[in-house]
């Protein structure tokens, strides 16, 4: 077996691994050749994210073989250090990155900062060798710049190079990204492709995860799909098709992804019509949305897009403009009053602006309707959980329970149940912002069939996506929106997706590279 | 359009839900200890003949109303996951200027006891509404905002009492409050316990409450399913600081006296409750009988301490132990809570 060059760099045999009484993995295999960007793919719970812990030490198998460059290791005593000297460097979905700090602190903080002969950091040399690694990953920035500043991708790029820093091509690294484009904007996600293909075309190992199959197709040689803790399938040096794919990872199903096509509602009674809207960075916006449609708002990160989502929602007031919500004028002070007049909108960020991830799916559902439930002076539980449970069933999430906890659910469960806490109250207008981003294709197709019946029955829908293959599935209209104003308008069937990725790739987005940070917990409880 | 999913292909739930057994014993371990401390201190040689009486069973009882009242107040911003530190001088203030209205020596204005009480109560939400407006409005941290509340509060009481002992006129009905009693039990116990019931039922029966367990949970999503989230706190800071006012009557009704205190150790004693509550019946979460139950736990060990002769410096090392003790119980449930 052992060659002086082996043809694979990582191979991954027979892996085992049981949670529980649940097989997570089955005999799972993977092979990596050198020089070559492998895509893992899979549903959520398929086993690819397990495989990628054991490889990195997180979990211990249950049993299996793991070579790398040649050399043997029991994967029943593999641990995190082993990973590390072996080359294997992991790069995950949460960055890791100091943000408010400079790159040249993230790498110092990484790997030890240089000192000089009195012991204190030696600051020029240490940006003389970052200036030099970013400079070796097309990364056209100063050392000295906060992370916080610089552009989504690019601070994955920093995040890749430090993992990477002081690789030589004397010695080999395996580069593992989970999930890198997951919550970057579709121009974001290209840049970044774009510089990992160079480092695989430049000899880089590469293994990634990523739901978002048209950039894996475009970015990858090699392909293994996962599906119940089982390799379904291994594709080398191929170049499938999406729906190849697809019918792999779902196992031959239907999946309802196609678009929509025909159906368009633009004669229906108009809901909602917005004239002359500015708020926040959104620049004179009139559009009108029409009772049974799906209105699509196309834009890069930064367009405004989550911004007219909240403005319809009362989330911030509009500094100019007026809004009609069936006919009357609709000034909603607050999400408060949104809901009342028939708005809701599931949020970009499940987790940190939907979810109440510590409380039962019950009590996530019931909390936006605790006022309608309140009669008789209680609360009553036993109709929550009733109402809860059906709603379970309608929407087909997979849970244990009504009152399991939210956070024990999947992602793309998670995501069924925010936008049935929303469809329970018959809303007149839903706002959907980015309602797929992290969702794996099962519970995404799932999502779209919810949101058509929605549509089908009167309600109003507008979704805000950067994934174009999204909007041209779903919408009967989607609008551009570029820096702030709308720039286009396409009516389902007359437009593929390449052609909306254009549209909205033509005009560009600012340049600003300033990101807004998060804004800091207002909160200070540790519990 | 077909979506069809055959079982087959369904995404795994693992079911990581706790066993019966397990999900009893975190229900219930506080009540079990709590009974499993007064069996030893029932059947224990050196506490047992003083330990079986209705006196002690008193004294068990009230030592912790204050304290209990304290708990309960500062449960409204607490659940919402906001500190209040204001609310034990809130409670000294509150003693302490009831007392100055109602002395009848040149130390006091001797006015008449009920208006004396009425006042300071009709006052303490002033100190909610300015935490509420230097949290919600001013979006200042809650924590080191109450801390300093608690402190300005502490010198206005020493400034009001002069160093003096203030006393409640003898005889009043403040005074009688605490030493009337109805089946054997002091009545005080019983107004305790039916504002106990009120909070449980605004926090687990009313919209009111409910929203504050989620702001709790998440702040960023209570606001968009459309809580009022800024609101509901100022709230919250209003009632606690009202409740806080009401234990400080209690004090002064229990003691009949008031010196300047900074009610630190009824501040850190409530809190003590409300963090061990989260041990009980709602795991995870704070609740009102867990901080009850919690108040009964730490006042029969404190008593039963002092019956076996220990002296004073016990009960702050066991009031510290059982705090710490409490976070880190509380902390890992929560934790435990939000892995699933």
């Amino acid at each position: 077996m052992t060659q002086p060059e082996p043809e694979y760099v990582l191979h991954l045999n027979d892996v085992e691994k049981q949670f529980g009484g649940t097989r997570a993995l089955r005999r799972a295999s993977l092979a990596v050749r050198p020089g070559t960007v492998h895509a893992l793919l899979g549903g959520n719970g398929s086993g690819k994210s397990t495989s990628i812990k054991i490889l990195a030490g997180v979990y211990t198998a249950d049993g299996g073989e793991l070579e790398i460059g040649g050399e043997r290791h029991d994967l029943r005593r593999w641990t995190a250090q082993d990973a590390h000297g072996a080359g294997l460097r992991f790069v995950h979905q949460d960055l890791g990155l100091f943000e408010e700090l400079s790159i040249a602190e993230n790498f110092g903080l990484d790997t030890g900062f240089p000192t000089t002969a009195f012991g204190n950091i030696a600051w020029r040399r240490l940006n003389a060798e970052v200036a030099d690694v970013l400079l070796e990953y097309d990364l056209d920035v100063s050392p000295q710049r906060a992370v916080a500043e610089l552009r989504p991708s690019d601070r994955t790029m920093v995040a890749i190079a430090r993992a990477l820093r002081g690789s030589t091509d004397g010695e080999r690294r395996i580069l593992v990204l989970d999930e890198p484009t997951a919550s970057l904007a579709a121009a974001e996600s290209a840049l970044l492709l774009d510089k990992i293909r160079r480092l695989a075309d430049r000899g880089q190992t590469v293994v990634m995860v990523s739901h978002r199959l048209q950039e894996v197709l475009d970015v990858a040689d090699d392909f293994t799909v996962f599906r119940d803790g089982k390799v379904v399938g291994t594709l080398v040096d191929a170049h499938p098709t999406e729906d190849e794919l697809i019918s792999l990872m779902a196992g031959g199903l239907v999946v309802a992804l196609a678009p929509t096509g025909e159906r368009t509602h633009t004669h229906g009674d108009p809901v909602l019509v917005v004239e002359h809207l500015e708020s926040g960075p959104l620049r004179d916006v009139t559009m009108t949305a029409h009772a049974g449609e799906i209105v699509g708002i196309a834009g890069l990160q930064g367009s405004g897009r989550s911004s007219l989502l909240q403005a319809l929602f009362g989330v911030h007031q509009p500094s100019a403009g007026s809004l009609t919500l069936e006919g009357r004028p609709f000034a909603p002070c607050d999400v408060h009053d949104a809901m009342a007049a028939g708005v809701g909108m599931v949020p970009e960020n499940r987790v940190r602006e939907a979810a109440f991830m510590d409380l039962t799916v019950s009590d996530n559902l019931a909390m936006a309707m605790l006022g309608e439930y309140f009669v008789g002076g209680r609360m009553p539980r036993k109709k929550e959980q009733a109402a809860a449970s059906t709603l379970i069933d309608e929407f087909g999430v997979k849970v244990a329970g009504a009152d399991a906890l939210f956070s024990s659910m999947s992602g793309g469960n998670q995501q069924k149940v925010i936008i049935a806490r929303w469809l329970q109250r018959h809303p007149r207008l839903l706002l959907l912002d980015e309602p797929t981003q992290g969702v794996d294709v099962m519970s995404r197709a799932d999502i779209y069939e919810t949101i058509r019946a929605a549509a089908r029955e009167g309600c109003t829908v507008i979704v805000a996506s950067s994934d174009m293959a999204e909007l041209h599935a779903l919408c009967d209209r989607v609008l551009i929106l570029a820096r702030g104003r709308l720039t286009g308008e396409v009516l389902a069937g007359q437009l593929n997706v390449d052609g909306l990725v254009s549209l909205v790739l033509r005009e560009p987005a600012t340049r600003r590279t300033v990101y807004e940070p998060e804004t800091p917990s207002e909160r200070t409880m540790a519990s | 359009m077909t979506t069809s999913t055959s079982p087959t292909t369904d995404t795994v739930v693992i079911a990581k839900r706790p066993s019966s057994v397990t999900a009893f014993f975190e229900k219930y371990t506080l009540i079990i200890i709590t009974l499993a401390v007064i069996a030893f201190f029932v059947f224990y040689p050196g506490t047992s003949h003083q330990f079986m009486t209705v006196s002690s069973l008193n004294t068990i009882l009230t030592n912790m109303l204050c304290a209990l009242m304290v708990a309960l107040a500062a449960m409204f911003p607490f659940v919402a996951g906001y500190m209040d530190f204001s609310v034990g001088a809130t409670a000294a203030i509150t003693t302490v200027f009831a007392a100055r209205l109602m002395d009848q020596t040149e130390h006091g204005f001797g006015w008449p006891v009920w208006l004396a009480v009425l006042i300071p109560v009709v006052c303490s939400p002033i100190i909610g509404l300015a935490n509420g407006f230097f949290v919600t409005k001013m979006r200042m941290n809650p924590f080191v905002t109450t801390l300093g509340m608690s402190l300005l509060l502490y010198g206005i009481s020493m400034l009001w009492t002069g160093g003096q002992r203030l006393s409640a006129p003898t005889g009043s009905f403040i005074v009688k409050l605490s030493t009337s009693k109805f089946l054997g039990l002091p009545i005080t116990v019983y107004i305790v316990l039916i504002i106990a019931l009120i909070v449980w039922y605004i926090l687990t029966h009313t919209p009111y409450g409910r929203s504050l367990y989620g702001m709790g949970s998440s702040t960023a999503s209570a606001r968009l399913v459309g809580i009022r989230v800024d609101r509901n706190l100022w709230l919250g800071f209003v009632i606690a600081s009202l409740l806080a006012s009401l234990a400080g009557v209690l004090q002064l009704s229990q003691v009949g006296s008031a010196t300047a205190s900074d009610g630190g150790s009824l501040l850190f004693k409530g809190i003590t409750f409300i963090f061990l509550s989260a041990t009980a019946i709602t795991p995870g979460f704070f609740n009102v009988w867990g901080a009850v139950i919690a108040g009964i736990l730490l006042s029969v060990s404190v008593t039963g301490l002092t019956f076996m002769g220990y002296a004073g410096w016990t009960t702050n090392v066991f009031n510290g132990i059982a705090l710490i003790a409490a976070v880190a119980l509380s902390t890992y449930l929560g934790r435990k809570k939000r892995q699933g």
